[in-house]
């Protein structure tokens, strides 16, 4: 008895999209989410309908369907995401499919493209609506459609967020997962509630418009290609090499955000945030990275001779090299700070420059001290940022209550402290200074370490070469 | 470079303070079935999770076909069928979809992958369940399908991590009949169980582990060989009456050992093969007023031969297999 062959996708899609599509769009999850977008959307268009004298119709048709997509794809899709991984890796199966061709790359974009592509279906599916909103009048063609476009793509980078993390077996980052995507879908979900006037920011026509969305685009990239990389991370076998990679396309990232904002591109208040935005997720990669260094990887770079070794102190696998390639970033970083100086004389900005160094390091010397081992230090060090993050804002407001300082100096060894300090108008002198020694204290740690684990993995790998 | 399908050499993982596998090396011919026998924690999931490049060791190396499994991950995986232990199923897909998604993974296109599929189908008599969903079989039927699974690009070495537990007997004569004809197609199998009459039926050789050593390497028969040497010669006894009583008397002989109680009795040891002894045993049970309805000698079977191995070692006395020496920095 011969079975049927399965002719329902062809042959040049990656298998990971063909099996979670096959999946995916039998789950209840997607079928829901798609029959109740159509009613809806059938309803509130035949409602518009009846009342078509009305001049608001057009406005409230637009806002509808981009609140429902909004909901739809912002929330609902995305959340989908967070057992993606969790699931292969707690039913063992993932350690079977890392035995096939696949790469945990792969394996991870497999998951995210299945997500992503059903997003697009639904996409796809509230065009007529919209092309029907067109003869109620009063639309803007281009930012809607802009908008709509912005919609989608920040699904997909949230999706990422949480296919990426979905792959940590902490149930404490997964839930604050869960409560923190509602939250950051609201805020653009705004976009969708007043999708007719901020359609108009999209538009495309200034320069304004041009630059945000440009950059909108390019950190919904970067956040997504970020967070898949985490996930790789986490399910990928040891020999599995992600770091290089990874590390130079954030040295390029971070080379082209130090370059721009050395032109004076950008607003200088804004650019120590977007320096954090692309550092951030770096820092959390690699001052965490467990993978040991093997040996295929660590001869790649031997026999390019002292070049290929110098590259290697940057850019092998482990927390170690990580750390020194974190050290080379906040060097470039510090360009733009330099090069225009006058503008970030202040002694405020060296407080919090000092600030976020230091927050960054800190779950990582947390994690070095107390010897946290094991392929979640990713998940540990996202949590311990967090906790410090929201411990010293709980500190600040307690102080605030209080008038009073010295609870907030009793706790400045936790970096993001330091800034609460400031803003509650701490003397600078003294702010800083504790920022200089904490930063120092953080790097010391971290640099003494970071020698002694790098130095042990090559003399690991030579002995085993030996050996061999 | 070895000429064994599976060889490795002085491995060692640690878990932190816990030695996972302590020194292990053995070599395993091509197209021979190997046994991988030891108590839970043993190190022997380890171990087969370092063979099929899942996990890395500390120290030591393994190969497959002569390819060393940590610096050549890819090339071993090529040659290497893995079952694991445990696993779960996908939700919303179909038997035919989950070997269509392995196939696909694996690199099969178009007429070849249909090939597989119907092969790798036929041979663990999947094409009946084509249209179940893979979450909604059986223990037994899942098994069939992970062994097809890991058939399915025609691998030289399976790695099969105890595949029989928690099948009915009826998935297990199945399973058997499965890795015998595999066996006989000239595929190296290296395989753990803890049922290890069956292993003994299948295997060409059985490694014995415990705390993460090798403390026996060599075919079945030789087992129940040298641990008759040490161990004895077993009977089964019957009584009418309290089986109690025959552990009570047993405790107060010089010579016996009562191993296990049975529903009218229990079996003990003599350590003499001196048929004339254990005459002598049996005439002391009735003097000793024991109603004995049955005396009669039974073949030592390897769960007996595995006991001895950890009786001996628990005396310190590896009289199988000496331990590989520590690594310079452990010592």
């Amino acid at each position: 008895m011969k079975v049927e062959f399965l002719t329902d996708f062809p042959d040049r899609l990656s298998p990971m999209l063909v099996k979670e599509l096959r999946q995916g769009m039998r789950t209840k999850a997607f079928v829901g989410v798609f029959l109740t977008l159509q009613i809806i959307l059938c309803v509130i268009l035949l409602s518009a309908v009846a009342a078509a004298s009305s001049d608001e119709a057009g406005e409230i048709i637009s806002s509808t369907i981009f609140t429902m997509f909004s909901i739809a794809v912002l929330i609902i899709q995305p959340m989908r995401g967070i057992t993606a991984l969790s699931s292969e890796v707690k039913g063992n199966t993932i350690d079977m499919m890392v035995l096939t061709r696949l790469s945990a790359w792969r394996i991870v974009t497999g998951k995210w493209a299945s997500i992503v592509s059903q997003s697009a279906l639904l996409l796809v599916t509230i065009i007529p609506y919209l092309i029907l909103r067109y003869f109620f009048g009063g639309m803007n063609l281009i930012g809607e459609i802009v908008l709509l476009a912005v919609l989608f793509l920040s699904s997909a980078a949230l999706t990422a967020v949480t296919v990426g993390l979905s792959a940590s077996s902490s149930v404490i980052l997964r839930t604050l997962l869960l409560i923190a995507l509602p939250i950051a879908a609201f805020f653009l979900l705004l976009g969708g509630l007043r999708g007719g006037d901020i359609s108009t920011y999209f538009a495309l026509d200034t320069e304004q418009s041009r630059i945000f969305v440009s950059i909108y685009l390019a950190a919904c990239a970067y956040l997504g290609f970020f967070m898949l990389s985490i996930g790789t991370s986490l399910i990928a076998p040891y020999a599995e090499n992600h770091s290089t990679l990874r590390r130079l396309i954030s040295l390029v990232v971070t080379i082209i955000a130090a370059v721009l904002g050395s032109m004076s591109f950008t607003d200088t208040d804004a650019l120590p945030f977007y320096l954090m935005f692309v550092l951030l997720p770096v820092f959390a990669i690699s001052l965490s990275e467990f993978a040991p260094l093997a040996a295929p990887t660590y001869r790649k770079f031997e026999k390019r001779g002292p070049l290929g070794q110098l590259a290697g102190l940057f850019l092998f696998p482990g927390w170690a090299s990580g750390f020194f390639f974190c050290l080379l970033l906040t060097g470039i970083s510090t360009a733009p700070f330099l090069i225009n100086q006058p503008s970030y004389g202040g002694q405020d900005h060296f407080i919090y420059g000092l600030a976020c160094l230091a927050g960054l390091l800190f779950p990582a010397v947390i994690i070095n001290v107390f010897r946290i081992n094991g392929p979640q230090r990713v998940s540990n060090y996202v949590l311990i940022l967090l906790a410090s993050v929201v411990l010293s804002a709980v500190l600040a407001g307690i102080t605030d209550s209080l008038s009073n300082e010295n609870l907030l100096w009793l706790f400045c060894w936790i970096p993001p402290v330091l800034m609460f300090l400031e803003e509650a108008g701490g003397n600078d002198d003294e702010v800083m200074y504790a920022s200089l020694v904490i930063c120092i204290i953080c790097l010391g740690t971290l640099l003494l370490r970071a020698i002694h684990a790098y130095r042990k993995s090559i003399m690991d790998i030579r002995a085993h070469s030996d050996s061999e | 470079m070895s000429n064994a399908a599976i060889t490795v050499h002085n491995l060692y993982r640690f878990f932190g303070p816990l030695q996972a596998v302590n020194g292990v090396s053995f070599e395993i011919p091509h197209g021979s079935v190997c046994g991988f026998v030891g108590a839970n924690g043993a190190g022997k999931t380890t171990t087969m999770r370092i063979l099929a490049s899942l996990d890395y060791p500390t120290m030591g190396h393994a190969e497959i076909c002569g390819i060393n499994v940590t610096h050549h991950p890819a090339e071993v995986r090529r040659l290497i069928g893995w079952m694991p232990d445990h696993f779960g199923n996908y939700d919303n897909m179909t038997v035919l979809e989950y070997l269509d998604f392995y196939a696909r993974a694996l690199g099969y296109k178009g007429a070849e992958r249909r090939q597989r599929i119907d092969e790798v189908m036929d041979f663990t008599d999947l094409v009946p369940l084509a249209d179940r969903f893979s979450n909604k079989l059986s223990k037994g039927m899942t098994q069939r399908l992970c062994l097809g699974r890991s058939l399915l690009h025609d691998p030289q070495v399976l790695i099969m991590d105890e595949p029989a537990a928690g099948l009915d007997p009826k998935a297990r004569v199945e399973l058997k009949h499965l890795i015998r004809v595999l066996a006989k197609e000239g595929k190296t199998i290296f395989i753990s169980s803890h049922i290890l009459s069956e292993l003994g039926e299948m295997c060409d050789s059985l490694l014995f582990i415990n705390n993460g050593r090798i403390v026996h390497h060599g075919d079945s028969e030789s087992l129940k060989k040298s641990t008759d040497l040490l161990g004895g010669v077993l009977y089964d006894v019957q009584l009418d009456g309290d089986p109690q009583a025959l552990s009570d008397w047993a405790v107060l002989q010089p010579n016996i050992e009562f191993l296990e109680s049975r529903k009218n009795g229990g079996r003990i040891r003599i350590d003499t093969e001196d048929p004339n002894k254990a005459a002598d045993v049996l005439a002391r049970m009735v003097k000793d007023q024991l109603r004995v309805v049955d005396f009669h000698r039974e073949q030592r079977n390897l769960e007996d031969a595995f006991i001895d191995i950890l009786a001996n070692l628990e005396k310190n006395q590896p009289a199988f297999a000496t331990p590989p020496p520590l690594p310079i920095e452990e010592k």
